[in-house]
């Protein structure tokens, strides 16, 4: 940039030139102002960031995201199931085979004789701690997904078709309990189904640990202060994010 | 009963509690229910001739403080219905206003009409998050620091230096508790039953509060001054 020359205010020539130069940085300053101002307005339009728009654009995209999360997670869900089911028909067919086999059929008489060596009877079928219960119940929070953190609180409500109170509620992962709070207002639903007498408020909220791996899941009430009896039965994968 | 006791009556009853002083957006949003109780929210009266008055005063103080330019690009934080808007925008090349309630939004829209170097922005949060940087001659925030808590005090000057451009001005202001009009809001303030502390109460910076704020998000030649109409305001400049 060349030097510019020296102006004193005191020749007449030099105030002109000073007034030229003035009313050019002016022009500057205002094309400058345009410009930034344009910038500005240009960035308000183009990013939406301005008003409602934007926040409303920030919550789509979160739950586009979360969509996409839980499409990944259900095909994760269905692909276990798929594969318990095909562990299930193969140990089926196992016992088929092996019921089928000759020495299965050439014990069977001892297998017949056994009350009377004092074996007892011969165990049942693991029969279930609990009995199911019949319940109207729904459950804000879903179980069916891909458990990911270590902890996850189950929210829901529920009250026993036979009339009883609830007077406890847990959840059971694998060989661990977990006791939640019972009788959590849920005047929507009280509304829609009407006030039921000996469950006037039937939310319930479990908090359970989900440690890595596949669990049998058991949600349950305790009826009338006595009796547990299981609302819902699934199993559950809990696999922590990479 | 006047008017202006009726839209009184109004504005108290528009008032939240103070547990909800965060949720700006709503509680200025409730005041902005019609323009008379609007403009006594944000300005504690609703004449429009007393309204351009106090614009005037305080574009005076601006020009004294940190000088105003036609060529200015101006930012205002907290403009409610455009009070000083409507004023300033005659005077600079652009003016923008920005508030996080768009129901006040409204009202200053109504009262801008036909002001093309005028444009109005709502904020939604605290910051300044729609504004690109590097973009305003000068910034402002006046009558909004008492309104707000201490931390969003700083979050606004932080961003008004985010979009400033170098050597860019601000300006913020507030009431402090030593002088006799600061004083009789706090007492005033303190007379509310506990309870009904409403959320937009006035809480007063001191000089160092705010000179504070200036130099820690970078400003330099910070200044703090006392005002005549009993307000204080710091004024500083992005480094260029």
């Amino acid at each position: 940039m060349g030097r510019l020359p020296e102006l004193s205010s005191a020749d007449p020539s030099s105030e002109a030139r000073i007034a030229a130069l003035q009313a050019e940085l002016a022009a500057v300053k205002q094309r400058d102002a345009a410009f930034r101002t344009h910038m500005i307005q240009e960035f308000l339009d183009r990013g939406e960031r301005n008003t409602y728009v934007h926040v409303l654009h920030e919550e789509r995209a979160a739950l586009r995201r979360r969509e996409q999360e839980s499409f990944a997670d259900l095909e994760l869900l269905v692909r276990k199931l798929e594969g318990a089911q095909a562990r299930a028909a193969a140990a089926e067919n196992a016992l088929a085979r092996l019921q089928g086999s000759l020495a299965w059929r050439l014990t069977a008489p001892l297998r017949s004789l056994r009350p009377a060596w004092g074996g007892g009877p011969a165990p049942a079928a693991a029969a279930p701690a609990v009995a199911a219960g019949v319940f109207t119940y729904y459950l804000h929070t879903s179980p069916f997904r891909i458990f990911r953190e270590p902890r996850f609180t189950l929210r829901g409500w529920a009250w026993p078709e036979d009339g009883r109170p609830v007077t406890a509620v847990r959840v059971a992962v694998g060989s661990q309990t977990f006791i939640g709070r019972h009788g959590l207002p849920e005047p929507e639903v009280v509304a829609r189904y009407g006030e039921q007498p000996r469950n006037p408020r039937p939310g319930f909220e479990v908090t359970f640990d989900t440690p890595p791996g596949e669990h049998p899941f058991s949600l349950e009430a305790q009826l009338g202060g006595e009796e547990w009896r299981w609302i819902l039965r699934t199993t559950i994968w809990a696999e922590p994010r990479p | 009963m006047s008017r202006e006791t009726d839209a009184n009556t109004r504005w108290q009853e528009s008032a939240a509690t103070l547990g909800e002083r965060s949720a700006y957006k709503r509680v200025w949003d409730r005041q902005a229910q019609d323009s008379e109780v609007a403009a006594l929210a944000v300005a504690g009266h609703n004449d429009e001739a007393t309204l351009d008055l106090t614009a005037r005063q305080f574009i005076d103080t601006l020009r004294a403080t940190t000088g105003l330019g036609p060529a200015d690009v101006i930012l205002e934080i907290g403009c409610g219905i455009g009070r000083v808007g409507k004023v300033l925008s005659q005077e600079c090349h652009h003016w923008f206003g920005a508030d996080i309630s768009g129901a006040m939004l409204r009202h200053a829209a109504r009262r801008l009409q036909g002001r093309p170097n005028a444009s109005l922005v709502e904020l939604a949060t605290v910051g300044l998050q729609e504004f690109p940087r590097d973009a305003f001659d000068l910034v402002y925030c006046t009558i909004v620091f008492m309104h707000l808590f201490e931390w969003d005090r700083y979050r606004y000057v932080e961003e008004a230096f985010r979009v400033l451009r170098p050597g860019g001005r601000c300006y913020f202001d507030n009431f402090p508790l030593d002088s006799k009009h600061g004083w009789e809001v706090f007492t005033a303030s303190a007379s509310y039953p506990l309870e009904r502390r409403p959320a937009h109460l006035s809480m007063s910076s001191t000089r160092e509060e705010l000179g504070i704020y200036l130099r820690k998000a970078g400003f330099v030649d910070v200044e703090v001054r006392d005002l005549p109409n009993e307000l204080i305001a710091a004024t500083g400049t992005k480094p260029a």
